[in-house]
């Protein structure tokens, strides 16, 4: 009787320290739940976007740009646009209903746009009424995410922006009670066990969407009893303190819908853009059902691997839907008809321009650390151009193809503002290997000889470009003892040459030349004004481009030449906004006067005359008459590297053609880059430089020995821009010297001089 | 050295004889968009009235970026390169809003009141990066200018 009473009350104590110690664990995983539930911030990595495209009347843009486009950022055919991302054609024109999106000042809203393509351009904009409109701009293409190393990657969405169809066929399948129970559902386990042996296969899963939340929150991927144990409680709790919406909200922007390399593919919002390509609110109900499915095995029913597999887990999802009565019939056929949709992995724009995204990375990460990269859902606004890019991949492709063995990079910069336009580091430009545009270090070669044209023309006193040089074997002894003998590319000395035409004509021997007289250290001085960080070795041969540069560092170079002198560091940012849109940081443009713009006018029209005159002659016979370009070949020895630089008023754009293991190339300047060059810039919108000069430099006809003034007509005279402190005193018998302006502005300029 | 004394001399006596001839303008007056600026009439107009309004209430990054995209649709707009110089001299940065001052002025029609305005902005943009020599030299343009009025 006594050892009775004993056992139960001990069976008592150990209850009471059951519910104590069960008490104790119930408010270990209250806090728990609340602390995790309420301090979330969902980890987001930063978003890299191209340039919006502006739409305006005058624009230059073909039909075929603006299929493009549409196709890009996967506009719809719809009847009437009545959905933002959908389009309709009319008699003549398009009907667009855009996206909207988030900028700096304020971005855009969605809205329709009307306009018609005349030629070239954009003839009317207009509202969907018809009304006028000034500028629109269609929605930025998402062409990169930041995710150091193995992330998260996520879109978020908001309920009331969730299509309430999905919500619906979400409950459907997983959850039938959803809004009934409070986090575990005895009634749904029975049922999914029963429907699931009469389907014969796992058609609905026993855990409710709370318990599936608390798995994927707060617990393991294992499949264990403790682990039950204590999905139960916790789920309980989560709907004991949150709303159902609340509950259901972050289980959309939570769910694992697939793996994609070292990002883990979060939610409904990105299972849409990394599945379909278009944001959820987009979507059909066949994406819907897909998504949803993948929620069962996103590994085991692929889309991408296994598309069976997966059409039929789909469709097990539609006949659920269908079950429901969220489809009738013959919906639910038409739709359980369509194929899968899905956009391949490889075509997606997030994808498609890896180096562009690796010099934006670089750029980025001057500024931020990566776990904020990683994490905080940062907006960037980048400078590319979509329809730009595409054109420069498809220019170098075309001319490669026949030559296997051969790789290059172009770049394509706006010089006023110093944006990257453009970038191509490989000729299979999807593949994100090494990024010859940034990390191939090659001697650049006769781009090297603006530089040195440039130091003798910021010495007026001594040189202009009329200034007589002498193409001719010379020969120069370094301190090491060594000689250096410069040579042509056709092994023949012209004699003597104006400097104008020894640039034009890519004469050696009379660069090197005018390079020793105009000073080894002024010509270092001059690459460094340019932009050149790179070391730039003291030996003579720099005059001929024995310095290693990778192509971007040399459009640096070449972009403050194509600026008149000023030095606008490349950017591949415009604007970064935090995940809510607002504005964190802007990179304006910083232009720097490094050059006088006089020297810096003459060395355009040198480079102006390469085109007409010298070895650039070849665009100039294929772009329009009143496109006018200035640029420069390149080949370095052997025909290692066969570069080609030049610019018209609106593009800078630069080509480089090399092999990775160093061998001739069977290509010059001449012969490879500038052909590729030529067909991107005839395919680009442009504004021909502007040819008007600087104060300070005046058109004055000269003697062809360049040292005494002439008059047009005279035996061998030449019209060159000089600037005032060039000028010469002397006059040549022949011909009426004109007056030279500038007497006036001299006098003054003596004053402070 | 004796030269350019004589030169100073003889300029600001010139200079004064000017000032008491006739009645100078400003040269930092607010004045308008010269009517040839193709900015006139153009889509990229809507884009600077909206960074007028946006400078207006000191959003001077939303201005900036309202002025680079109407610059990229009209780049041989002096006006929007002078709108964009006195916002870099509004946000502190002299040196950027002396080099869209110079781009103006390579843009500028034939007008020496705007000329003038231009240098006078440069003349600030210059004092501003201690340049005092540099700025002088502005300013001596935009006199010149004026007096050509």
């Amino acid at each position: 009787m006594a050892a009775g009473i004993r056992w139960r009350r001990l069976l008592w104590q150990l209850l009471l320290v059951g519910l104590v110690i069960s008490l104790l664990g119930l408010a270990w995983l209250d806090a728990r739940i609340r602390q995790r539930f309420d301090n979330h911030q969902w980890q987001l990595p930063a978003r890299v976007y191209a340039r919006p495209v502006e739409l305006y009347s005058g624009r230059e843009m073909t039909g075929q740009n603006l299929d493009q486009l549409l196709s890009l950022l996967r506009y719809r055919p719809d009847s009437a646009a009545r959905e933002p991302g959908s389009y309709a054609r009319f008699d003549g024109g398009v009907l667009l209903h855009t996206r909207g999106f988030r900028d700096s000042d304020g971005g855009e809203p969605a809205q329709l746009v009307r306009l018609r393509i005349d030629g070239p351009r954009i003839g009317k904009l207009t509202d969907g009424s018809g009304r006028p409109v000034p500028v629109a701009r269609l929605e930025p293409l998402q062409i990169g995410s930041i995710h150091p190393g193995h992330s998260e990657d996520r879109v978020l969405v908001k309920l009331e922006e969730v299509p309430p169809l999905l919500v619906h066929m979400l409950m459907a399948t997983e959850d039938r009670g959803f809004h009934e129970h409070h986090g575990i559902s005895i009634r749904g386990l029975m049922r999914a066990v029963f429907a699931n042996l009469r389907a014969g296969e796992m058609e609905q899963g026993g855990s409710t969407l709370t318990q599936q939340l608390v798995k994927n929150f707060w617990l393991t991927r294992e499949r264990t009893l403790s682990r039950k144990l204590v999905e139960i409680p916790m789920a309980l709790l989560l709907e004991l303190h949150y709303s159902k919406a609340q509950i259901l909200e972050t289980y959309l922007n939570e769910v694992y819908l697939g793996q994609d390399g070292g990002r883990a593919i979060h939610g409904m919002g990105l299972g849409a853009q990394f599945y379909f390509g278009r944001p959820l609110a987009e979507l059909e109900p066949h994406q819907f059902a897909m998504l949803i499915g993948l929620l069962k095995g996103p590994s085991y029913y692929d889309p991408r691997r296994h598309p069976e597999r997966a059409r039929q887990r789909r469709d097990i999802v539609l006949q659920a839907a269908a079950s429901q009565g969220l489809l009738d019939e013959k919906v639910l056929s038409h739709f359980r008809n369509k194929a899968l949709d899905v956009v391949p992995k490889g075509g997606s724009a997030l994808y498609a321009f890896p180096h562009f995204i690796d010099l934006v990375r670089r750029q980025l990460a001057r500024d931020y650390p990566p776990h904020i990269l990683a994490s905080e859902g940062l907006i960037i606004h980048s400078t590319l151009d979509v329809l730009a890019q595409l054109v420069a991949e498809q220019k170098l492709s075309d001319f490669l193809t026949p030559h296997k063995e051969l790789n290059g990079a172009v770049i394509i910069t706006a010089p006023d503002q110093g944006d990257v336009l453009a970038l191509v580091g490989d000729k299979s430009p999807r593949s994100a290997g090494f990024n010859r545009a940034l990390d191939a270090q090659r001697p650049i070669g006769s781009l090297a000889k603006p530089a040195v044209v440039l130091a003798a023309l910021q010495q007026p006193a001594k040189f202009h470009l009329g200034s007589v040089v002498t193409d001719g074997p010379f020969e120069v002894r370094m301190e090491d003892g060594q000689v250096w003998q410069p040579k042509n590319f056709d092994n023949q000395s012209l004699g003597a040459m104006a400097v104008t035409d020894a640039l034009a004509q890519s004469r050696n021997q009379a660069i090197a030349r005018l390079g020793l007289d105009a000073g080894l250290g002024e010509v270092i001085r001059t690459f460094q004004k340019l932009g050149v960080q790179s070391r730039i070795p003291p030996y003579p041969s720099i005059f001929l481009g024995s310095l290693n540069l990778s192509p971007f560092e040399t459009a640096v170079m070449y972009q403050t030449i194509a600026t008149g002198g000023q030095r606008t560091p490349l950017r591949s940012i415009t604007d970064v906004l935090d995940r809510h849109g607002q504005p964190l940081a802007r990179y304006p443009v910083r232009p720097e006067q490094v050059i006088d713009p006089e020297p810096a006018y003459l060395l355009q029209w040198a480079l102006r005359q390469a085109m007409t005159q010298g070895t650039g002659r070849y665009a100039v016979a294929q772009l329009p008459e009143k496109l006018v370009v200035a640029g420069k070949t390149g080949t370095s020895d052997g025909q290692r590297d066969a570069w080609f630089a030049g610019f018209s008023g609106s593009h800078l754009a630069l080509v480089w053609l090399g092999r990775d293991d160093n061998g001739d190339t069977g290509f010059t300047g001449s012969s490879g880059p500038l052909r590729i060059w030529t067909s991107i810039m005839a395919a680009l919108p442009q504004r021909p430089m502007r040819l008007a000069p600087p104060t300070g430099v005046e058109l004055v006809w000269l003697d062809p020995d360049g040292e005494r003034l002439s008059g047009k007509g005279c035996d061998g005279a030449r019209e060159y821009p000089l600037m005032t402190a060039s000028i010469p005193q002397q006059t040549s018998a022949c011909g009426k010297v004109q007056s030279v302006p500038g007497g006036i502005r001299k006098w003054f300029k003596g004053l402070f001089d | 050295m004796v030269q350019r004394f004589v030169r100073l001399i003889l300029l600001s006596a010139s200079l004064m004889l000017a000032a008491c001839a006739s009645r100078m303008t400003d040269p930092l007056a607010p004045m308008g968009m010269p009517p040839e600026d193709p900015l006139k009439g153009s889509a990229a107009e809507t884009l600077w009235q909206q960074a007028v309004t946006a400078r207006e209430h000191n959003q001077l990054s939303a201005a900036g970026r309202y002025l680079e995209r109407a610059l990229y649709m009209q780049p041989e707009s002096s006006w929007l390169y002078r709108e964009l110089a006195e916002l870099r001299l509004r946000e502190d940065d002299p040196q950027t809003a002396e080099v869209m001052a110079q781009r103006a002025l390579r843009l500028a029609p034939k007008r020496p009141a705007y000329q003038a305005a231009l240098w006078q902005l440069i003349a600030t943009a210059r004092a501003r990066q201690g340049n005092e020599q540099g700025a002088a030299r502005a300013r001596l343009e935009a006199e010149m200018l004026m007096r050509r009025q």
